[in-house]
């Protein structure tokens, strides 16, 4: 080559010359070490969550580790679309990031730096709450926690961002009463596909397990902003029955729970539903009628509540009800109003996280690991709580 | 910057782009490359950096960002195959994983240095929009006589070449290089005259004639730079 930069080993120089500019001080990307770590909070999908403090301003925060052992890929994408996404929402009810810090790299970490996202801390998790018998919530609170969620999924969906790992434990909520939508790292950007063009084909290895609807467990993967409303079903039943309220031991097992409740999944009820991949593979229950608003009659006294969430939680999502719509329901508009959490929030001060109660209510099912070993699954007697 | 150090950019940006159409790399994020690119060496100094492994990694990040993703494996493979045409490829070895190490640090580095940002507001959208708005103006025969289109594309994948591209609003460039395509092929939007409002004024308020003037001296800038430098 001609070209004396070309044939100037784009090799050794540079390894040898990056090495050295990983001590060069650094303007763009604090280190890590200006917040001091109190305890471990939580694990989140790419990494475990700290509550930590800003040695200067005091300020706490939650910081979230990005993995890297075992990454053939450079910077997981994962995490990278987590920071874009999260750089272009910025909305009350989402989780704000802060910034993004690193260690140093030395010797001993053999030149990798390890990467921190540093979020505003948030007091609670839904999960957290919802576990503690303690807290109570009025019915005028519960629409304050839906209508919050709704308005922070009708944010993201404008935004054409799928979060797809809706479950209470991810949802946050201040010691103000604020209601946060955390952890983006499942979450990527979608595109409405033209008429001709090709469609979307995206990741069928998304939702945990108890939040994951009807066409993601048939193998869906042209699939919309649907999959994030029938999550906030589950997590508005929740609300009242305190526990998650389909705990599938597998896949099978889980569209089982959700015929029991929503009916049988045929093409009468849900068009098209035979052409979905497994629709034939997998074994579905015949002849069960849909029991949505009889079976948590027991436990939500609204008509307005159980109204809604039988749009939410229904099979065919072209049919389901968008955050817009949602928002509209009668629910928020009738007496009692959504009320400020604030108040009842107040009466505690300490934490509630998932991660920090007993450990019946954790769930087994991450993404991405679609059959535990049952033996992994601490919740068998808890299979049915309604 | 002096003009040799702008050729230097010139030829990677084309090893840029050359590898990645070699790895069928769209458009978008080639050019999400060179800004990369770019911004990089607009905060660093050229001789602290073998510009080529910033390319190089320039081009995997961008693919990664704008979702068309490509693996570091590939990558390293493509580049060295650019950069050494008269060797033979790269065989798996320690060279092989010297590279692959090398791109993967630098693509931490690089983020650092972008601080994370990586969301580029890209001219490609606006111009999609803009021709074919324009289109209806054109008599159907006209427009298909006339590679306007082909042309200002053209003309907005070269602009990456310099760093002048990260000096323009993304909207600003669109009508930039479509008023140039306009301008090279000798053809005008029909009852131009006789509008009251410029038809790039529909597209970009804040445009005036006097920076499109601008941008089309950049544009012409880039391919004088172009003739200088022997392939």
């Amino acid at each position: 080559m001609s070209d004396p930069l070309q044939s100037s080993s784009y090799t050794n120089v540079i390894t040898s010359k990056l090495k050295g500019q990983e001590d060069l001080e650094f303007p763009f990307c604090d280190d890590s070490n200006k917040y001091e770590k109190l305890a471990k909070i939580g694990q989140g999908t790419f990494g475990e969550v700290f509550k930590a403090r800003d040695k200067k301003t005091r300020q706490i925060v939650a910081m979230k580790k990005v993995l890297m052992e075992n990454e053939k890929e450079g910077f997981p994408i994962t995490a990278l679309r987590e920071i874009k996404i999260l750089q272009l929402l910025k909305n009350e009810n989402v989780v704000d990031l802060i910034e993004i810090c690193r260690t140093k790299a030395t010797p001993y970490n053999r030149f990798k730096s390890t990467f921190y996202l540093i979020f505003e801390f948030c007091e609670h998790d839904l999960a957290g709450l919802l576990s503690n018998a303690n807290v109570k919530f009025s019915l005028g609170e519960i629409k304050k926690v839906m209508q919050q969620l709704l308005n922070g999924l009708y944010f993201i969906h404008s935004n054409k961002i799928l979060h797809r790992d809706m479950k209470a434990a991810n949802i946050l909520i201040t010691k103000n009463g604020v209601l946060k939508l955390a952890d983006f790292g499942l979450a990527r950007a979608f595109s409405v596909p033209s008429q001709k063009g090709q469609p979307n084909r995206y990741t069928n290895r998304v939702v945990t397990l108890w939040y994951r609807p009807p066409e993601l467990l048939l193998g869906e993967r042209t699939y919309t902003t649907a999959i994030d409303m029938w999550g906030a079903g589950c997590i508005m039943a929740e609300m009242w029955t305190r526990s998650p309220i389909m705990q599938g031991k597998t896949e099978q097992h889980q569209l089982q729970l959700i015929s029991q409740l929503c009916g049988s999944i045929t093409p009468e009820v849900w068009p098209g539903v035979d052409q979905l991949e497994l629709y034939r593979t997998l074994e579905l229950p015949q002849g069960q009628k849909r029991k949505v608003k009889e079976r948590l009659k027991a436990y939500v006294k609204d008509q307005w509540a159980l109204d809604l969430l039988d749009k939410l939680l229904s099979l065919d999502p072209s049919k389901r009800i968008d955050s817009d719509t949602a928002l509209n329901n009668d629910f928020f508009w009738t007496d009692p109003m959504p009320t400020d959490l604030y108040p009842m929030l107040s009466r505690y001060n300490t934490s509630m996280f998932e991660y920090l109660a007993p450990p019946r209510r954790r769930g087994p099912n991450q993404p991405g690991n679609p059959n535990p070993r049952p033996t992994q699954n601490p919740d068998h007697h808890f299979e049915r709580v309604f | 910057m002096s003009d040799n150090e702008g050729r230097v950019h010139f030829r990677v940006v084309r090893f840029i782009n050359e590898s990645g159409l070699k790895l069928h790399l769209k458009s978008v994020p080639l050019a999400a490359a060179a800004i990369i690119y770019h911004k990089f060496f607009r905060d660093n100094k050229l001789k602290d950096f073998d510009p080529y492994l910033i390319g190089t990694t320039c081009l995997y990040l961008a693919a990664k960002v704008e979702e068309q993703l490509i693996s570091l494996r590939d990558v390293v493979n493509v580049a060295y195959r650019t950069l050494h045409r008269n060797k033979p490829a790269l065989e798996i070895g320690d060279t092989y994983y010297l590279l692959r190490d090398s791109v993967a640090r630098c693509e931490l580095y690089i983020l650092r240095a972008l601080q994370f940002k990586v969301i580029f507001n890209l001219p490609h959208k606006y111009l999609i929009h803009y021709l074919k708005f324009l289109k209806d103006w054109f008599e159907p025969y006209q427009w298909e006589e006339l590679p306007i289109a082909c042309t200002a594309w053209a003309c907005l994948r070269d602009f990456y070449h310099c760093s002048v591209c990260l000096t323009y609003k993304p909207q600003h460039l669109a009508v930039g290089v479509l008023y140039f395509a306009m301008l090279c092929l000798g053809v005008e939007v029909p009852y131009h005259k006789q509008a009251e409002l410029k038809w790039w004024k529909v597209f970009a308020e804040d445009l005036t004639i006097d920076e499109i003037k601008e941008i089309i001296k950049d544009i012409m800038s880039v391919y004088e730079m172009e003739s200088t430098i022997n392939t």
